[in-house]
């Protein structure tokens, strides 16, 4: 009988086997599914309820006395968290082409073309740090207890930082506390959707829509309902991302392939733009889309008492502004990296200066045409060092409330240590802001025309190419 | 030469020369007012303007400068100075339209009686209504002159708009009181009345309207419209700021040229034609991928576009300023090629040009892939062909030597590579265009019908356009359309199914040669005084409102048609009849890209078959008219015109009659019925069979039989017994899934195709491992019938079948393993190995060759007749394996028959005649 069962299944199997192997063999192979972007997204497990923890320790009288409490338990939180930027707001050391020893930049130590820079300035500018009291050169790194665990970790919305980054009047530390949990886009957008110092000011690509965008304007936070930290995946507090205005490499950068097929259009001829355009270019199309963002500041014109103040064309204090929506964005080769502008360096008032200019060619195969936000202005340099100046603006004697250039350049430049002349006047700057945040959705994204034939958006020859790539070939045809 | 990059610099150029002329204008008035004053603005530098053009006099018709005569500019002698402008002109049927092809009346491929020629100047455009009257014709139409006021706008001057059909130019014709080419029709007394050819002058071909960037049409068709023949051309040159309108009068304008009289570099902006160039006749194009392209549903001014619906755009449709359906999901772009940065130049080029030029593999020797062989082009630019390539559309008949010299599809797409997953590839590709894919559907809207058996007001033709929903204008929500795929004969022998839109026409027609009735006529009938005649009003004003809306406005009682006739035959109209005809428009263009494009094997592989999709010609049929198709297209329509319960007019293609039989969606009922019907027979019969034989075997307890246990099967028999049954059971379920896929959704379709074929050469092989098993074991000797006796014995056997087993007898035949089959056995599995199974393998291996050797399986009768045969196979195959399984329980147990196939060991009765 045992016998018969086995001839009964080896039959079988052997039968089935001759005719499925080769019908599967030859079934239409479907397009394999690129990989699963899905896969890539970070966890976020339940975040432990702080209530019954923390509601015998207070109340709270300042931030530092929840830092303290809060490092009982994650002890290590402090010290992870003033390793990274967010506390710093410092680079670390690199070697920089041209230069002799190794430089840092960062908001601590450099200048934009918006604010102009922190030094001199710190208690205005602090609000954002994520530390309390920085309020001077002295301030100490190293005090644990000045890590500001709330701004990252409060659910409540209730949390404000104030000057020097103390929490505002008002605010119920207890009740903050009580309610932490993992960050949230209000946590990361309190400071980063507000950069230059309001709404949508800074970066083209972060604004106050983010919190609850259409899929038209940020289809990841919009119809994928993504938090900042699915892409900034954060490992000891080290939040991943760069950005040129602080970094100057590209480690522990984002990037779209992190979770996005290098091939997954469709289309091999969109697919053969990869080597050569980055994926912001056609899948940002527009920027700002809803939130007018600055794109010009000049400073010269601060202190005229008669140009009438509108806060979006000219306020005393600041001095000129254009604002721009919805509009399209510079493009230029890009390899992640840039040059910057660094205090001290002398420049050529004839010439704009860069203060960021990105790094790339058309002769370097690792540089993509990249999309950017390029803010430009007027700011105040020694025209006898031919450098540019850090002004006092916040506080005493700053230009704010004196609206006196040459007190305010002068008590800028003591805390800075540089020499000033006395005599200043104000030149052209430029700051490049990649575009990369507010992926449209992808029946959005740039077609042929945008780039190609007449209406192009691309100033080919500027980029290095003969022409229109679609008729004189890409950078790595036979053609060039 | 000139190529896409430097558009828009010529449009730079356009606003820098109008800078320029304003700035000359400006230093003339100032200097002439005072002397001295600031210092010239310095030129502005536009270097790329044209670069390779060189700057030249504008000349009129005797060859001199047009700045000292005031007269219009002639193209022929202008551009005629270097470029060889006889050999344009007379190479072109852009300009020709037909002139050189005419034919006595209704002598053309269309068999109107009053079409003269295949071309644009002869053919009659019912849609435009207005026709070319034949020479000799009492009741004019248009004569010639009018024939270019009016359709002046839409042709490129030379041909008939210069010369006469006997061949002399217009301006020489000697005049003649009643012929029709030096007359007009006075619109009075429609009597003929001389037309001054001196006065108007003739409309040369026209070079700027396709070679300068945005002619002025608009000009040039006011000229025409007046009369102005002579100032057409240089009507289109209004706005480039080289010739200036004041009042009726146009004057050149000094400032655009040198003091050599020649342009100034700036105004020459001469180019090889943009898309916008061609879309000035042709249709909507638009080339701005910001700006939200427009168009209302079925707009007339687009005459063109609304033939079919294609719009030459690069924008996606969800970008466009167009109400259409479902807009926001239609992420697609209008044209594929257009959002490819591709110009209509591209693939419609000049014959000769060297750039583009490739030899047809008609005339190419085959062994050369490519003739690098070229015209210099400079010798191109003196003889450019103005024969431009194109395809086979089916409502172009100008020019047939030229048909199908266009690039297609393949000739720039692979398809190796991109329709792998495609099934059966090659045989798609030979019997459908790649547009019926990648055209699924047209999005904007298209014209259905033209009433002129009635007419509006304004003397227009009652209308009805298909993809459109609501009252014309900005509301409509534009639905689109799917077109209608029909076989077209093209120019190469192919015939393939292409997507066509149909127009249909209904009309007035009088007289023994018939002619349409002309326009007036129509109007003196309908209006009186800008308004409907009272008789009209009184049989059309259903509501009596006053007015005739689209319901009223149509010939639907025979009160209305005899009121109509009346009113003809009082204008001296002999015997005014209806007629209807349906015009084919081919479609080419909004190509699909591969997302867009028809993919699934259901959309045609089911009942609903999207092949034989009808398509509305007509809302309604005028009372007692009949429509149809206008011969001489090489659209093949063998399908069926019915109206349905509304009256509307509809047209199903049957691709049944090409040669096309559609797996999945096409039955021969018969067979089918023939099929289910021996299917159930056999089960009723050995239903019936078996429940006598359960009855019997109580009534009539068998004998015991001794039994003896011997090992039938080998192995291999029982290996290759059970692998042909799992096949032929895959084979069955999968061949009815192929047969009515409508009934499977479970399944994809291309997958169960697959199947079927892989586990049919399966089944071939086993079959072919199986005998030749049988023929090296001698065991095929078993299936050999022995010629003594085997009638007695196939009728011992049949009797057992039909009495002894009933009574509980011991078989006739002995089972053994040298005798496995009884007589009726070895006669059935001979039949079915020898016949059924070689005709469903061979009928099989064709259906299938339809793709490898189409020419065999054509040969032996196509699909049409392959498929059915192989479905009639497979039933009495299936009715087969139920007789055969039932056969197997009639062992000495109902079991020990299978159970024997698979252990290979039987218990088989032994005789008493061999116990003796």
């Amino acid at each position: 009988m045992r016998n018969k069962k086995r001839v009964w299944i080896i039959g079988i199997i052997v039968t089935l086997a001759v005719i499925l192997i080769p019908t599967i063999y030859f079934l239409p192979k479907e397009n394999k599914r690129s990989d699963d972007p899905w896969e890539n997204l970070p966890l976020h497990p339940v975040h432990t309820d702080h209530t019954a923890i923390i509601e015998d320790r207070g109340p709270f009288e300042t931030g530092p006395d929840v830092t303290r409490v809060c490092l009982e338990c994650h002890e290590n939180s402090a010290s992870e968290m003033m390793a990274t930027a967010h506390w710093t707001w410092e680079s670390k050391p690199y070697d920089i082409e041209g230069r002799d020893e190794p430089v840092t930049v960062g908001k601590k130590n450099q200048m934009n073309n918006f604010c102009i820079g922190i030094q001199s300035n710190w208690s205005g500018c602090t609000s954002c740090h994520a530390g309390y009291g920085w309020d001077s050169a002295d301030y100490d790194f190293s005090n644990e207890q000045n890590v500001d665990c709330l701004a990252c970790h409060d659910t409540t919305g209730t949390y404000v930082k104030s000057t020097s980054g103390l929490p505002a009047e008002g605010v119920d530390l207890l009740d903050v506390a009580k309610n932490v949990g993992i960050p949230s886009r209000e946590n990361c957008g309190s400071c980063h959707f507000k950069g230059g110092g309001g709404n949508a000011v800074k970066h083209g690509d972060l604004d106050e829509t983010l919190y609850y965008p259409p899929d038209r304007v940020d289809v990841h936070m919009g119809k994928h309902d993504f938090l900042c930290t699915d892409c900034h995946k954060t490992e000891a507090h080290l939040v991943s991302g760069r950005s040129i205005s602080v970094s100057l490499d590209t480690e522990n950068q984002i990037a779209c392939t992190d979770c996005h097929s290098e091939e997954l259009h469709e289309d091999e001829r969109i697919n053969v733009h990869l080597d050569s355009v980055a994926c912001q270019t056609c899948h940002i199309p527009e920027a700002a889309t809803r939130d007018a963002t600055k794109m010009y500041w000049d400073w010269s014109t601060a202190g005229n008492d008669s140009i009438e103040e509108s806060t979006h064309e000219y306020l005393k204090i600041k001095g000129s502004f254009v604002y721009e929506s919805d509009f399209v964005p510079e493009y230029r080769w890009y390899n992640g990296t840039a040059d910057r502008y660094l205090i001290g360096d002398t420049m050529n008032p004839e010439e704009v200066t860069s203060m960021n200019l990105p790094l790339g060619d058309i002769n370097d195969t690792t540089a993509r045409i990249f999309p950017f936000k390029v803010h430009r202005g007027k700011q105040p340099y020694d025209t006898v060092y031919n450098y540019f100046l850090q002004p006092k603006t916040v506080g005493e004697g700053g230009f704010w409330t004196e609206f006196d250039w040459d007190l305010a350049l002068r008590l800028g430049s003591e805390e800075i240590d540089m020499a000033y002349s006395g005599e200043y006047d104000f030149a052209e700057t430029e700051m490049f802001w990649p575009t990369t945040h507010m992926v449209a959705s992808a029946d959005q994204a740039l077609t042929c025309g945008y780039c190609h034939g007449d209406e192009s958006r691309m100033d080919w020859e500027a980029l290095g190419y003969y022409g229109d790539p679609i008729d004189w070939g890409g950078r790595f045809s036979a053609k060039r | 030469m000139m190529s896409s990059k430097n558009k828009s610099k010529i449009s730079r150029l356009r606003f820098f020369s109008l800078l320029l002329a304003a700035v000359f204008l400006l230093i003339g008035v100032s200097s002439a007012l005072a002397e001295g004053g600031d210092p010239p603005p310095e030129e502005p530098k536009t270097p790329e303007s044209s670069p390779l053009h060189p700057t030249f006099p504008l000349l009129d018709e005797n060859g001199e400068n047009v700045l000292d005569t005031g007269n219009p500019v002639s193209t022929m002698n202008t551009c005629g100075a270097c470029h060889d402008a006889e050999f344009i002109e007379t190479h072109s049927y852009h300009a020709n339209a037909g002139l050189d092809d005419m034919v006595p009346a209704g002598e053309t491929p269309t068999e109107r009686a009053w079409d003269t020629s295949p071309g644009f100047f002869g053919t009659w455009n019912p849609i435009a209504y207005r026709y070319l009257s034949p020479a000799g014709d009492e009741r004019a139409d248009l004569t010639t002159p009018e024939w270019i006021m009016l359709f002046g706008s839409r042709h490129p001057g030379g041909g008939p708009a210069v010369y006469s059909q006997s061949g002399e130019m217009l301006t020489e014709l000697a005049y003649s009181a009643n012929s029709l080419e030096s007359n007009i029709v006075n619109a009075e007394t429609g009597e003929l009345e001389k037309w001054d050819w001196e006065k108007s002058g003739v409309v040369k071909m026209n070079c700027f309207l396709c070679h300068i960037p945005e002619p002025n049409n608009d000009a040039r068709k006011a000229a025409l419209t007046n009369g102005d023949f002579k100032w057409a051309n240089t009507a289109t040159l209004l706005g480039t700021g080289i010739v200036e309108e004041a009042g009726d009068e146009f004057t050149w304008n000094e400032a655009a040229f040198t003091q050599e009289k020649e342009l100034v570099q700036e105004f020459v902006a001469i180019q090889d034609p943009e898309d916008p160039n061609c879309g000035v006749c042709h249709g909507l194009v638009h080339d701005n991928v910001e700006d939200p392209l427009v168009m209302d549903g079925c707009s007339p001014e687009r005459w063109t576009t609304i033939t079919t619906g294609q719009i030459i755009s690069s924008q996606r449709l969800s970008d466009s300023g167009m109400n259409l359906a479902d807009k926001e999901t239609l992420s697609r772009t209008w044209d594929a090629h257009a959002e490819r940065q591709l110009e209509c130049t591209d693939c419609h080029y000049a014959l000769n040009n060297p750039l583009y030029y490739q030899e047809g593999s008609a005339t190419r020797p085959e062994h050369l892939i490519f003739d690098p062989r070229r015209l210099e082009v400079g010798e191109y630019l003196e003889k450019p062909l103005h024969q431009f390539a194109r395809g086979d559309s089916a409502q172009s008949m100008v020019s047939p030597n030229v048909k199908d010299t266009m690039r297609t599809c393949v000739d720039c797409h692979s398809t190796e590579s991109t329709h792998d997953w495609l099934p059966y590839k090659d045989r798609h590709i030979n019997a459908l265009s790649c547009e019926s894919c990648h055209i699924p559907k047209l999005y904007s809207s298209a014209n259905e019908q033209y009433d002129w058996t009635v007419i509006d007001i304004n003397g227009n033709a009652q209308t009805q356009c298909r993809g459109a929903e609501g009252d014309p204008g900005v509301n409509t929500l534009l639905t689109g359309y799917e077109p209608v795929l029909l076989p077209r004969e093209n120019a190469d022998g192919s015939t393939k199914l292409v997507p066509h839109n149909l127009i249909t026409t209904w009309f007035w027609v009088y007289g023994e040669d018939e002619r349409p009735v002309p326009l007036r006529d129509l109007k003196l009938v309908y209006l009186e005084n800008d308004s409907y005649a009272p008789d009209i009003l009184a049989a059309f004003d259903a509501n009596a409102d006053g007015m005739l809306d689209d319901s009223e406005l149509l010939i639907d009682s025979e009160e209305k048609s005899a009121l109509i006739i009346k009113g003809l035959e009082a204008l001296g109209l002999d015997n005014p009849r209806i007629a209807g005809e349906i015009q084919p428009y081919s479609i080419h263009h909004d190509v699909a890209t591969s997302e867009w494009a028809t993919n699934d094997c259901q959309t045609c592989h089911s009942q609903n078959t999207r092949l034989t999709q009808e398509i509305e010609l007509s809302g309604y049929s005028p009372i007692g008219a009949k429509a149809d198709f206008v011969p001489g297209s090489n659209v093949v329509f063998d399908g069926e015109i019915y109206e349905n319960e509304d009256g509307a007019l509809f047209y199903k293609p049957a691709p049944d009659k090409e040669n096309l039989y559609i797996l999945g969606a096409d039955k021969v009922n018969w067979i089918d019925a023939f099929g289910l019907w021996a299917f159930i027979g056999v089960i009723l019969g050995v239903g019936l069979h078996g429940g006598l034989r359960i009855y019997a075997h109580y009534k009539n307890p068998p004998h015991e039989t001794k039994t003896k246990r011997v090992y039938m099967y080998s192995v291999y028999e029982r290996f290759w017994h059970w692998l042909q049954t799992a096949a032929i059971v895959i084979l069955l379920i999968t061949g009815m899934i192929i047969h009515n896929p409508d009934s499977y959704i479970l399944f994809k379709f291309s997958g169960v195709v697959i199947t079927h074929n892989v586990v049919a050469t399966i089944l071939a092989v086993n079959a072919a491992f199986s005998l030749f098993y049988h023929l090296a074991s001698g065991e095929i000797k078993q299936y050999i019938p022995e010629p003594k006796g085997f009638f007695n014995q196939i009728l011992t056997q049949g009797t057992y079948y039909m009495k002894g087993i009933f009574k509980g007898e011991e078989h006739p035949t002995e089972k053994d393993p040298e005798h496995k089959l009884n007589p009726l056995q070895q006669v059935t599995y001979d039949m079915i190995l020898n016949v059924l199974l070689p005709l469903q393998g061979i009928t099989g291996i064709l259906i299938w060759g339809a793709q490898r050797f189409p020419n065999l399986t054509n040969a032996l009768g196509g699909l049409p007749f392959l498929a059915p045969f192989h479905t009639l196979i497979a039933w009495l195959f299936a009715s087969f394996i139920v007789m055969h399984v039932y056969l197997t329980t009639t062992g000495h147990t109902p079991l020990a028959g299978i159970a024997s196939m698979i252990h290979g060991w039987d218990d088989v009765e032994v005789h008493n005649h061999d116990a003796e």
